[in-house]
């Protein structure tokens, strides 16, 4: 019996492995209808948007540009190279920013769950904050900090971290006290129960925050771009409104929501997968 | 000799409205080294509370509890604690849950592995090793449990009722894992059960106590051979038991 470490992913699997059953079943059918019950929803969610914008165009044909002509604009933009240097620029300002708010919103966020001096020294600022629209920490950034990279990562930082520090604040206080208690008595050092105990407990917490913050971070930080800095897709988008190119306006947002849709699919999806392979997969509504 | 004593502990809670409860009053035994002690009493009574005071998740209001070694420096010592429920890391593999209990009793890696291998073989589960609990029954994640709390290798184990969340078949066969365990490695053990049967088979010593606020009924010693079978001479002694101790329900407030 060897002892390496593995990926939780492949534990899993094996643990499936050896607590199924011996004869599996035939899997080629339900494979297909799992694809399909995985694809089929978001793509029909998309359509019934472009159904919508198509119906609107032809209705409003002034007022909103064809979903053909956008499209081909929006891979100008991604042929010429335009798209992802810019979009790069917005990417950087987003991340760096949420990092650094979920940085000390982890910390923060469990000094409050755990210390009751911390909840009572925390939660009236935090409260405070998540009433402070982004919108106003975008302008107080630029009249603070003027048209620099400091801007927009004060300002994402500010505007989300409130709103992590609420998620993670709320998974500290519904921590399994049994297994905390287990920590304690099995002698782990603070850095065990911090690592092994309570963050493990929080990633569905921390994910949630995630989704939510970056979803925000992106707005904060294209509208300190639109008057505070001279790069990036708020800044793009500005300047199409400028000469009321409304395709541009569209085009930009559309490979913005694209970006979006890959981070989550690709990145926070997979890492949730792989954090959370231990679960047994659950089907409530089976019959 | 003892390698546990409790002596004229006191433990007190305070209710919803403010009314103070006793759950613990003057009570003083000893678990003798090497042994089996079993603790039981009516549910309620204050054998959970007893135990999470003597591990040091309670602290008890007054008396005091002496350890043969550890005692001296004033640092909690290192015990093995099998609960109720397994309170496996769901996240972490089976040896990954009993590696971390080794790293916290400053078990050095190089040890870890082989330490968890070979307490795994005692329990039957080396080929779940690298399984997550949620994947196995409550029978075999019990015996983890089981496995983590002897792995520490600490010279007091503490187990909770720890067969009285899965079915009597399962509970049967982990009482004699655990009994065989118990004579085999000699550790002091404190069993805390209400299963007369179960303090019958476990037992080298028992120990009985009152409904809520605990205090000590009275102190048996099992005159049953070891190795321990499961048969009628345990009923017997259950019922023995039974006569002797007053597991009245009646008593409490």
């Amino acid at each position: 019996m060897s002892f390496e470490r593995n990926s939780p992913a492949a534990v899993a699997g094996r643990s499936a492995a050896v607590a199924g059953a011996e004869t599996l079943p035939p899997f080629g059918v339900s494979a297909a209808r799992d694809l399909s019950a995985r694809l089929l929803p978001p793509l029909l969610a998309v359509a019934s948007v472009i159904s919508i914008w198509w119906a609107l165009y032809l209705i409003y044909p002034r007022l909103l540009p064809s979903p053909l002509s956008t499209v081909a604009e929006a891979v100008r933009l991604v042929t010429d190279g335009t798209f992802f240097f810019h979009m790069y620029q917005s990417l950087r300002r987003v991340f760096v920013g949420a990092l650094i708010a979920m940085f000390f919103s982890v910390g923060v966020g469990i000094y409050m769950g755990t210390v009751m001096m911390g909840e009572r020294f925390f939660q009236p600022l935090v409260v405070l904050g998540l009433t402070i629209p982004g919108l106003m920490w975008a302008l107080i950034a630029v009249m603070l900090f003027g048209i620099n990279e400091f801007s927009p990562y004060f300002a994402v930082t500010v505007t989300i971290f409130p709103m992590l520090v609420i998620n993670i604040w709320a998974g500290v206080k519904s921590l399994d006290k049994e297994l905390i208690d287990m920590s304690h008595v099995f002698h782990f050092t603070k850095r065990m129960k911090i690592t092994q105990v309570i963050l493990p407990q929080l990633v569905p917490n921390i994910f949630a925050a995630t989704r939510y913050g970056l979803g925000l971070a992106w707005k904060v930080v294209v509208v300190v771009e639109m008057f505070g800095t001279s790069n990036g897709v708020g800044y793009q988008v500005m300047k199409s409104y400028q000469i009321f190119n409304m395709e541009g306006v569209i085009a930009w947002t559309l490979t913005f929501v694209v970006a979006m849709i890959l981070i989550e699919y690709g990145f926070i999806n997979f890492a949730e997968r792989r954090l959370t392979a231990w679960r047994p997969k659950i089907d409530v509504w089976r019959r | 000799m003892a390698e546990l004593v409790v002596k004229d502990a006191e433990k007190w809670f305070r209710r919803e409205n403010g009314e103070p409860l006793k759950v613990i009053d003057r009570l003083s035994f000893e678990a003798r080294e090497g042994a089996v002690t079993v603790l039981i009493g009516p549910s309620g009574c204050g054998k959970s509370t007893l135990l999470n005071s003597i591990v040091g998740l309670e602290k008890l209001d007054r008396g005091e509890l002496r350890f043969l070694d550890g005692g001296e420096s004033g640092r909690r010592p290192l015990i093995g604690y099998v609960f109720q429920s397994p309170r496996l890391l769901p996240w972490k593999t089976v040896a990954e849950n009993i590696g971390l209990a080794l790293e916290g009793a400053g078990v050095p890696r190089a040890e870890r592995v082989a330490r968890t291998e070979r307490y795994l073989k005692l329990v039957h589960l080396e080929e779940y090793a690298h399984q997550f609990p949620l994947y196995l029954s409550g029978g075999q994640r019990q015996r983890i449990g089981l496995a983590r709390a002897l792995a520490v290798e600490s010279e007091i184990v503490l187990m909770d009722e720890p067969f009285a969340s899965v079915d009597e078949l399962t509970a049967r066969r982990l009482r004699q894992t655990t009994r065989r365990l118990c004579e085999q490695l000699r550790r002091t053990v404190l069993f805390v059960t209400h299963n007369l049967a179960e303090a019958a088979y476990m037992s080298d010593y028992v120990v009985t106590l009152t409904a809520r606020p605990a205090r000590l009924d009275a102190y048996v010693a099992n005159p049953l051979p070891s190795p321990r079978r499961w048969g009628a001479e345990i009923y017997n002694f259950a019922a023995e038991l039974e006569t002797k101790v007053s597991l009245k329900e009646d008593d409490a407030p």
